[in-house]
């Protein structure tokens, strides 16, 4: 009896060890991945490149043309204008999908009878659930033929359509459900007696949700947007069909090609090796630290604008 | 004296839930009116009923007539902002909104329109002095209102319906998340606030009720058992339930 | 004066609601629609069978012995142009990119259309099948018939007598996506088995083994942390780590679809974690107590009282992963290129039908008509998936309950 009890112990002892040890793989991946890609992402600038010299950190932060030389004979790369226009896209993201989506998520949470709350709920969830690369397509066989014209009418040439405000409408439809679903749980969080509150002093039901529910919910929206923001900067697939993959810029213009860090990484896939394709890994330590730098800033003035008054 | 609010006949059902029935009452001007009564009698929700505010749930049904100032609160053609612009509420818990002092004092004025800022100061200073909390916040109005204190909160939460310059008070049980202090302010403060307005007030407690109210109804089970002066019905129960209750024998 | 501005603000405030409501809906209506219109033409059961590749042929008669051939009834069937002559039946008919061709719709057993001599190095007699496509057929001193023209001028000029035929140039359909359906479900499975077990295992760890200290905290938020990377960097982790990995100790010498089954699991485990362990969350302490109680040790407990409970948990974290392997297009591209395949080998790259879109897009031209069939497959998945985790969810809950 003694015995079996020490052994049924032991069992849980060796059964734990076994699972930490897979739990410590699983949480490992993010340390695997991050060093990697450094230390693939920095050799391009610390070995000669089989000869061809190594890559200038300055000028890859800050020039604004890809590669100025010729490919695999140049170490001459410049990705500056590729962070400028992935900024610039993913604000204009927001700019244009955090309306509409907080606006859905009002209307889901406050608005609708519960039948058409719960159909919107799910159209925004199926939205949600599209792969990316299905927006891509849409993008490219829907949005690049109108603006195509619309830019051509306007007296501009662009891309066959391919530009700055095509990929800003893809990544826009595909940040709304991110931001409609986490809008809507922390509309519906807020304190009801505050409604209550605004509608007793003579506000109405319009005024109330505009002034008090989207106030009380603006942390829980925020970090919608900020997700949505992350979601816009590492988008691929979808981006890279639609922008025009210009070689220089920085593109303001709506109707001009641009490059994004994603897009740019996706292409001179044919190669295996050499310069041209280690560079993408230079491209992926950029990726996540403009994503890392961009979500601790939103995360620091949400804190901030979040402490005025919360 | 003169009736400000008065309701006949009022019935409420959720549902298929009775919450009131047959509730005959009224609302005289300048005075305290405390609703008493154990936990689900229907004090507060006959409170929402006066500035409809059990409009927002769903089911609801009401049947009977409220009258304020002679003219019924209940029907299409009747504007319910106007009603609750007349008649303020103060909620169970303090509930500042999630902006600064003044913003909060001068919410609801800006709601109706009110733009210019002289005006809106005047408001504003005018409806925290009301409230006394005037010389607390005075150096402090751009501070966030969750910053306040409980006590603070709740007089906030008095000032923010005051700017409206209502006539009746609705008060929903103001002081029970507050501290004993706290709750003294505060009942100084309805003391105070009589001169100029009329308040009804839902309380669970008895000395409470006692303390401040002029006037008192006994609500059980949905129903006014009984209606009086408040030393009337404290001295000298006229219902049994009304007794049990006060003597502490139930609720 | 004042009531009525107030009133104008609240109309447009409103219709912005509305406005940004019917925004949304419209986005998944659009998408809907775009798909649908472009895809249904080409939505059929060979393409889902067929391969993507086409072979072209080129023949000759090998004896024009010509003989009278009873043809089959075409009465019910329409566009279709019999050349008695030859005993074959020409189709009008579309390919998968939309544009017409000449299919061959039936050949007689004994018409010469069958063992011809290949022109071609290698091989030496070739068959016209049923649904082969016909290039052009060149003839003696006449001009040659183009597909072009269509199946009932192709028809007509083959049955000319005048005509001696010199040199036919035929292929097969191709188009089809039969090796990214296979590849896609490869994918599937080799991903589940290497990540449902991990991750299920992972999360009976956090919730049932962990003690609650600052490492197991760091572990846990460096597992959230990998929801937040984009699929590209896992696309670069795929060729730094796993094609290396698997070019090492497997038969593979290159980028292969193990590689990418493991990059995939990656991809999917912060889910089934999460999912996991929301179920196991939810299974009450009394059970676990009880279970002790009785004499049973922890292992016991987890996986015979804990584990069974959450068991509708992991089925919903399986759909949501599989859901995201369907639709995952920049790490696959990354780890396995975006070359269409046929035949199917896990030790080589391929395609899945994503990445497959991925490749008719940046095709010049863009073939958007077999995309958006493929996107219909897909999104008919990921509706079928999406529907299922919520009932699935809606079962959880109320058990839970």
């Amino acid at each position: 009896m003694k015995g079996t009890r020490t052994s049924l112990s032991q069992i849980d002892t060796i059964v734990g060890s076994l699972l930490m040890i897979l739990a410590l793989v699983a949480s490992s991946f993010i340390v695997i991945i991050a060093a990697f890609i450094t230390i693939r992402g920095i050799l391009p600038f610390i070995t000669d490149n089989n000869g061809l010299g190594s890559v200038n950190v300055l000028q890859f932060l800050t020039d604004t043309v890809w590669l100025r030389g010729t490919t695999f004979l140049s170490t001459a790369y410049g990705a500056g204008f590729v962070i400028i226009n992935t900024l610039y896209i993913a604000f204009l993201t927001v700019l244009m999908s955090f309306p509409i989506g907080v606006l859905t998520a009002l209307f889901i949470a406050k608005v609708a009878p519960r039948p058409i709350a719960a159909t919107m709920r799910t159209i925004i969830e199926l939205l949600a659930s599209i792969p990316s690369i299905v927006f891509g397509l849409v993008g490219v066989g829907l949005f690049l033929p109108v603006i195509y014209g619309i830019a051509r009418s306007m007296g501009y040439s662009s891309g066959g359509g391919s530009s700055v405000i095509a990929t800003v409408f893809v990544l826009s439809l595909m940040s709304i459900p991110t931001i409609t679903a986490v809008a809507e749980v922390s509309i519906r969080q807020v304190d009801e007696s505050l409604e209550q509150a605004s509608l007793a002093l003579g506000a109405s039901p319009t005024q109330t949700r505009f002034k008090i529910t989207l106030l009380a919910a603006k942390s829980g929206i925020f970090s919608g947007a900020i997700l949505a923001v992350g979601r816009s900067l590492g988008e691929a697939t979808a981006v890279a069909l639609v922008s025009g993959n210009a070689r220089s810029g920085p593109s303001f213009g709506l109707f001009e090609t641009t490059a994004t860090i994603t897009s740019t990484l996706l292409q001179g896939l044919k190669e295996t090796n050499g310069i041209d394709y280690d560079i993408r890994f230079s491209l992926g330590i950029l990726l996540m630290v403009v994503i890392l730098t961009t979500n601790l800033g939103l995360n620091f003035i949400k804190r901030k604008v979040g402490n005025v008054h919360g | 004296m003169e009736k400000v609010i008065e309701t006949q006949e009022l019935s409420l059902n959720y549902g298929d839930f009775n919450a009131l029935s047959n509730v005959n009452l009224p609302i005289y001007r300048n005075k305290v009116t405390a609703l008493i009564g154990p936990s689900g009698c229907g004090k507060s929700t006959f409170l929402r009923c006066l500035n409809r505010m059990n409009d927002l749930i769903d089911n609801v049904k009401v049947d009977g007539i409220i009258r304020f100032n002679g003219e019924p609160v209940q029907g299409v053609g009747v504007d319910v902002i106007e009603l609750r612009k007349k008649v303020g509420m103060v909620f169970q818990k303090p509930n500042p909104f999630p902006m600064s002092i003044f913003d909060n004092v001068a919410y609801g004025p800006r709601q109706q329109g009110i733009k210019d800022k002289a005006t809106l100061k005047g408001i504003v200073e005018k409806a925290l002095k009301q409230a006394a909390l005037y010389n607390e916040v005075k150096d402090r109005m751009t501070e966030s209102a969750t910053r306040l204190s409980g006590g603070q909160q709740q007089r906030l939460c008095i000032a923010r319906a005051l700017a409206m310059e209502p006539e009746v008070l609705l008060m929903d049980e103001p002081t029970s998340a507050l501290d004993p202090m706290a709750t003294q302010r505060i009942e100084e403060l309805i003391e105070e606030l009589k001169k100029d307005y009329t308040i009804v007030i839902v309380t669970h407690s008895m000395q409470q009720a006692a303390r401040i109210s002029d006037n008192t109804a006994f609500f059980l089970l949905g129903e006014i058992i009984e209606f009086g002066q408040t030393s009337e019905i404290f001295a000298n129960p006229r219902d049994k339930r009304t007794e049990d209750y006060i003597t502490g024998r139930f609720g | 004066m004042v009531k009525r501005k107030v009133r104008l603000s609240e109309i447009l405030l409103n219709s912005s609601v509305f406005l940004s409501t019917t925004l949304s809906a419209l986005a998944l209506g659009l998408i809907f629609f775009y798909v649908i219109r472009e895809g249904t033409t080409l939505l059929n059961w060979e393409l889902f069978t067929g391969n993507y590749h086409s072979r072209n042929y080129i023949a000759e008669f090998q004896d024009e012995q010509l003989q009278n051939y009873d043809m089959p009834d075409l009465s019910k069937v329409e566009n279709v142009y019999p050349v008695d002559r030859f005993g074959i039946v020409l189709q009008e008919d579309i390919d998968l990119a939309g544009n017409g061709v000449v299919r061959v719709y039936y050949v007689h057993p004994d018409s010469p259309f069958n063992k011809m001599i290949s022109k071609e190095v290698g091989t030496e007699e070739v068959d016209l099948d049923v649904g082969m496509i016909f290039q052009r057929i060149s003839y003696v001193n006449h001009p040659t018939s183009l597909s072009r023209g269509g199946a009932q001028k192709f028809a007509t000029e083959l049955s000319d007598p005048q005509r001696e035929v010199y040199e036919l140039f035929f292929s097969d359909l191709g188009g089809g996506i039969k090796g990214s359906i296979i590849t896609t479900i490869y994918l599937i499975f080799m991903t589940l088995i290497i990540a449902v077990p991990f991750g299920v295992l992972t999360a009976i760890y956090f919730n049932e083994f962990a003690p609650s200290n600052w490492i197991t905290k760091t572990m846990r938020s460096f597992i959230e942390t990998l929801t937040g990377v984009p699929s590209i960097i896992y696309g670069l982790l795929g060729i730094t780590v796993f094609v290396p990995l698997t070019v090492r100790f497997t038969p593979a010498v290159n980028s292969n679809l193990i590689a990418g089954a493991l990059t995939l699991s990656v991809i999917i485990l912060p889910t089934i974690i999460r999912t996991t362990e929301e179920s196991l969350r939810v299974v009450p302490d009394d059970h676990r107590a009880a279970s002790l109680a009785l004499g049973a040790n922890k292992t016991q407990t987890t996986f015979k009282v804990v584990l069974p409970q959450a068991s509708p948990g992991i089925i919903t974290a399986t759909f949501l992963g599989i859901g995201r392997v369907i639709g995952e297009s920049a790490a696959l591209i990354f780890v396995l290129g975006a070359a269409i395949k046929d035949t199917v080998n896990i030790y080589e790259p391929s395609t899945s039908l994503a990445v497959h879109i991925w490749s008719m897009m940046t095709d010049e031209p863009a073939n958007i008509a077999l995309s958006s069939t493929i996107a219909i497959l897909i999104l008919a998945i990921v509706l079928v998936i999406n529907l299922s985790v919520k009932i699935g969810v809606k079962l959880l809950t109320r058990k839970g309950m």
